[in-house]
């Protein structure tokens, strides 16, 4: 199992530890619902260090992203980052990741812990002219996620964090320690990702030192650490996807409604031709948000009925600690609309949900669009 | 280690549900242990009254099931320590799941069992005394 440099600190916190990935990760600190409820209201901050980077050098970096990746990378300007999927021949989802454009011919490439290796060798198989480092071991990444997040990481910062677009990213040092701030993240929320390169395994020192500087920062202002299960409560509220549950090699970005990544106008790419058909024949299943109308909490393989007739599968499931009722995310006929009643068994009974919109919360009250300020 | 409580007097499964036993009447819920192991419970699915239950073993079955306690990431089932009829159930536990973490041994329990032959059910359950030194060795 690969331990994560901040693993002591983990432990000194008090995580409960469990194996992801291939990871041995912090699942939670105190309680799920807790953690949770900082994210939403102040802020939270959450070792990430299992993710995948890949840095993508030279003359065929820009051709090869643009190959594997559905968004286009030639609109990417240096200091800017774009959601986008690696799609199979078929479509279907190898990864959804993050591409980074670090300079004039130097990317880099953020994929899921569960997928380093499978994209790893994808990336290799297709590459010319590039040089690829998988620096995945050595990068702590930290994500400090809420409302309050950039006012507590702007008490260390040497940079103005609120220069910082969405989705957008600056050197700079935060604790004396010089790192990408990106403005980025997978709750839904404002929120800043922090990466620092060149952390070696048996020296740890650097990042406890970022970590403890940020606690201290954050700790008056309701900051908490975070684990898996408020990493994946958090992002299933925002509605985003969790590769593995919502996406896979059989689910394109067009059923799981992340359209938005997929530009067919920027030239060929891997998958192009499916998704053109999928959208020439009409998609058979699509992305859906669900919200329990009984009592019980839906969860990934329970099955979908519309009048005693099955119609899809839920992928990903939980107890919104926010809303604090059964939330889903599912794959249903494309047929069913916003408000349509459903019902998804669990444990053997029928129970009424509703189809909704994403995100589940009031993107007024909660997320980084909420008008109410902190 | 946690020091988990398991009052005297009760019967325990080795599956962390305990009995408690008035007449042909068994009270049923889950254990400490089993509750702090579960984290914070936010749905509890409870039993039909009147549904025959028999008594959990090794190779489990529906009828085995007396409900499921969910917490936000992970759903366990809960296994009847007694054979009989499902004659109450704490509807309490369906606006207050947290009273299983909070008071799993008084307010926090699950259902009461019409109990068939609690004599014979009663010698698969061990006490309190060898409950403690069962959950010890699972730490």
């Amino acid at each position: 199992m690969k331990i994560l440099p901040l693993s002591k600190i983990h432990r000194k916190y008090g995580a409960q530890m469990v194996e992801f990935a291939g990871w041995e990760m912090p699942l939670k600190y105190i309680a799920i619902a807790d953690e949770h409820m900082a994210v939403r209201g102040a802020a939270g901050i959450f070792d990430v260090s299992h993710m995948g980077e890949f840095k993508i050098r030279g003359k065929g970096a820009l051709a090869l992203l643009q190959k594997v990746t559905t968004n286009d990378v030639s609109k990417l300007a240096i200091g800017a980052a774009q959601y986008s999927t690696v799609l199979n021949e078929r479509g279907g989802t190898r990864d959804d990741v993050v591409v980074y454009r670090m300079g004039e011919e130097d990317y880099m490439l953020v994929c899921n812990a569960s997928n380093v290796e499978k994209i790893g060798g994808w990336i290799r198989k297709h590459a010319k002219d590039v040089e690829i480092e998988d620096v995945t071991m050595t990068t702590v990444l930290l994500a400090i996620q809420g409302p309050k997040a950039l006012k507590i990481l702007q008490k260390i910062s040497s940079i103005d964090l609120s220069q910082i677009k969405r989705f957008k990213w600056a050197w700079g040092d935060v604790a004396g320690i010089k790192v990408v701030a990106s403005r980025s993240g997978y709750t839904g929320e404002d929120g800043i990702e922090l990466y620092l390169y060149d952390v070696p395994q048996s020296n740890p020192a650097i990042a406890e030192k970022l970590w403890e500087a940020i606690i201290k920062a954050g700790a008056p202002e309701g900051l908490k650490p975070c684990g898996l299960g408020t990493r994946d409560t958090t992002r299933l509220e925002a509605g985003l996807c969790l590769y593995g549950n919502d996406l896979n090699e059989e689910i394109s970005p067009l059923e799981a409604k992340i359209d938005f990544v997929v530009k067919f106008d920027k030239g060929d790419f891997i998958g192009r031709e499916a998704l053109l058909k999928q959208k020439e024949n009409g998609l058979k299943k699509v992305k859906v948000g669900l919200r329990m109308i009984e009592a019980g909490i839906p969860r990934k393989d329970h099955n979908i009925f519309k009048d005693g007739v099955e119609i899809g599968v839920v992928t990903s499931g939980t107890f919104s600690p926010l809303i604090k009722v059964g939330i889903a995310m599912g794959f249903v006929t494309p047929d069913l609309k916003i408000g349509d009643r459903v019902s998804i068994e669990i444990h053997g009974n029928k129970k009424a949900a509703e189809i909704v919109k994403l995100p589940f919360y009031d993107t007024t009250r909660y997320g980084y669009s909420r008008v109410a300020s902190v | 280690m946690m020091a988990y409580k398991t009052p005297v007097g009760l019967y325990y499964s080795k599956e962390h549900e305990w009995v408690k036993l008035e007449g042909n009447l068994a009270k049923v819920g889950i254990t400490d242990f089993a509750q702090s192991k579960l984290g914070d419970v936010v749905y509890v699915e409870l039993p039909e009254v009147g549904k025959a239950v028999l008594q959990a073993t090794e190779q489990k079955s529906k009828e085995m099931e007396i409900g499921a306690a969910e917490s936000i990431k992970a759903v366990s089932s809960i296994y009847s320590p007694i054979s009989g009829t499902v004659k109450e159930v704490n509807e309490a536990l369906k606006d207050q799941p947290e009273l299983l973490n909070t008071k799993p041994y008084d307010e926090g329990w699950l259902c009461v069992i019409d109990a068939k032959d609690a004599a014979a059910d009663l010698k698969n359950l061990i006490d309190s005394k060898s409950y403690e030194a069962h959950i010890a060795t699972l730490e």
